[in-house]
């Protein structure tokens, strides 16, 4: 690579930015574009300026380093800053170079970056692999609390405790609230792995349904039920969500 | 367990006297009711009165070891029948032998003590189960009295166990942080690192130094919330305006330490943490109805769902207070627009609710 490999810095805490800057300092090779204070800020320079690296810090106002990698097409090379050890695990799956526990040395970080400019290098061979990884290894039993989603420009944040129920819509699944629905590029087996079972119940290979929002539920054809909601929707239940729902309402 | 009779000089004066007693009632019962000798009377209470007081203090050991725990009742009342009509034979039998042997009873007075040796038998039985029973309700009773005692103490460890795992704990990603911010700042501005260094060890010695126990002044405590609120001050920049309205008098009452540093540090979490613009954090502290009530009051985006969980560190709060003051709803909460209020009730001396 001829030209320069741009770096934005990702972190809420100046003094944080700081260290990393000052770090990079004696890479000419490497140059700042962007200092974020927060996901948002992140989120736009990410898709305005496309850096070829970042330094991401987890914890962050509004959304956090792993929310807005979500909301990234085309993630650039990502290398984790931060003081929580717990979720490595997390950062491995979302394909990160390396993962920064603070406060860092100089040599380690220079690791990271070497790794990081050796995997920019071959990145195409990379990119292929990085959903499949999502997919198995996601069992994290930590349950959600929020989602973010995109539509259009906008992004918006979505409180689980809103959420009425969730469809399958080819490779997205459509969540809908009281007042909206959002459309959000993950697998029906991602949101049923990660909404609390106590709550939500998976009524059919292509539907999960807040239990509470269930008013009743009516046999349609023979062995075949639908769940009516308290809207009036009227959503189809398998024999397996039947058999759920029965256990569940026993 | 000792003998009850002997255990202190008190309990044996009152066995004493109460053998007196019944030599007194013997003797005038011998004396004025059946008219005998004055002189028999007196020799016949004092022999038989003080054989079986030196009995009665021996009727410990079979009652010590015929335990309601280890025997039937069948197999107690049995050896305490065989043993009842033992003692009361050999008690008859040496007061018969001594007043005829030793003080030459005879003639009439002798066949008046022969003729009574079957009520004598049966007087030493019911003086055999009066101090068989009397035994066995002081060992009961006290048994039952260490009981409270030890149950007491394990009420008094159990509440000390609970008190210590509701002891505040340092948040170590606040440790990190700050000496990231440090590790920053030695490249920076290596003053301000030597003075954040400083406030964090501080920091850490107050709060590592302090126990579930302790209570300490206001002031001390709001004094180690301050190094805190530096701290985040430098990490987070001018995010946060702190604010402070309290007597001195307020200042010099006691609380429990390390109470007020999780409420500082949930309205960091919740108020600087999740903000991208400044928040202010007020502490409130004035006397109210007897109890000195303390405010951390802090804005917040509401339109920030935060990871829940916020609630371990206020009911935690909530937990210590009633352990330490045993009362109720010290601590109570209140969300209104962009304000979270945390309040804390510290009951004065003596103070009810």
């Amino acid at each position: 690579m001829s030209s320069k490999i741009t770096a934005a810095i990702i972190d809420d805490e100046k003094l944080a930015q700081d260290l990393v800057e000052n770090y990079l300092k004696r890479h000419d090779n490497v140059e700042v574009i962007a200092k974020c204070n927060n996901g948002y800020e992140g989120l736009k320079i990410i898709n305005e300026k496309k850096p070829d690296l970042i330094f991401l810090d987890i914890q962050m106002p509004k959304i956090n380093g792993f929310e807005m990698l979500e909301l990234i097409d085309n993630p650039p090379v990502i290398i984790f800053s931060t003081a929580f050890d717990n979720f490595a695990l997390k950062a491995f799956e979302v394909n990160a170079t390396d993962y920064l526990l603070k406060p860092y040395s100089e040599e380690r970080f220079d690791e990271a970056l070497a790794k990081a400019i050796a995997q920019l290098k071959n990145k195409e061979e990379n990119t292929g692999k990085i959903k499949s990884l999502i997919e198995h290894i996601d069992e994290n039993p930590e349950y959600l609390d929020r989602v973010v989603v995109k539509n259009n420009q906008k992004i918006s944040i979505i409180a689980v405790e809103d959420l009425l129920y969730l469809e399958a819509q080819d490779d997205y699944v459509m969540l809908k609230t009281k007042e909206s629905k959002h459309l959000k590029q993950k697998t029906m087996k991602y949101f049923e792995a990660h909404l609390n079972p106590k709550d939500f119940v998976r009524t059919h290979r292509s539907y999960i349904v807040r239990l509470e929002f269930i008013k009743e539920i009516e046999l349609f054809e023979k062995d075949t039920y639908k769940a009516v909601l308290h809207d009036g929707t009227k959503i189809p239940v398998s024999k397996n969500g039947y058999d759920k729902l029965k256990d569940l309402f026993k | 367990m000792i003998n009850p009779f002997l255990k202190s000089t008190t309990r044996f004066s009152a066995y004493l006297v109460i053998w007196f007693a019944v030599s007194v009632i013997q003797l005038f019962t011998l004396y004025i009711i059946l008219g005998m000798d004055f002189y028999y009377a007196l020799a016949d209470s004092l022999v038989f009165n003080i054989l079986y007081l030196g009995i009665g203090i021996s009727l410990w050991f079979p009652t010590k070891f015929i335990s309601f725990e280890n025997y039937s009742v069948f197999k107690i009342f049995l050896n305490h029948s065989i043993s009842a009509i033992v003692t009361s034979g050999v008690w008859v039998m040496s007061g018969y032998f001594i007043l005829i042997q030793v003080f030459g009873v005879e003639g009439f007075a002798e066949e008046f003590l022969y003729k009574s040796l079957v009520w004598r038998f049966l007087i030493g039985l019911l003086f055999y189960s009066i101090i068989v029973s009397l035994n066995y309700v002081i060992i009961y009773y006290t048994n039952f009295q260490e009981k409270i005692l030890k149950e007491s103490e394990l009420k008094a460890l159990v509440k000390e166990s609970e008190l210590k795992t509701l002891k505040y704990q340092i948040n170590p990603h606040f440790v990190f942080n700050s000496l990231n911010s440090i590790s920053s700042l030695t490249i920076t501005s290596p003053k301000s690192a030597q003075e954040m260094t400083i406030k964090l060890s501080n920091f850490l010695r107050y709060t590592l130094s302090k126990n579930e126990k302790q209570k300490h002044k206001l002031k001390e405590e709001i004094n180690n919330v301050k190094l805190y609120l530096d701290i985040e001050k430098i990490r987070f920049n001018d995010k946060f305006e702190y604010s402070e309205t309290l007597s001195d008098e307020c200042k010099e009452i006691e609380v429990p330490s390390m109470i007020l540093q999780p409420l500082f540090e949930n309205a960091i979490k919740h108020g600087v943490y999740e903000s991208v613009d400044a928040v202010k954090i007020k502490l409130i502290c004035k006397n109210e109805d007897g109890y000195l009530k303390i405010t951390v009051e802090n804005e917040f985006d509401p339109e920030a769902i935060s990871k829940k969980g916020e609630g371990i560190g206020l009911s935690n709060i909530q937990n210590r207070l009633k352990l330490i003051y045993n009362q109720d709803n010290l601590l109570t909460i209140r969300k209104s627009g962009r304000t979270f209020s945390a309040n804390i009730y510290i009951p004065s001396e003596g103070a009810k609710k």
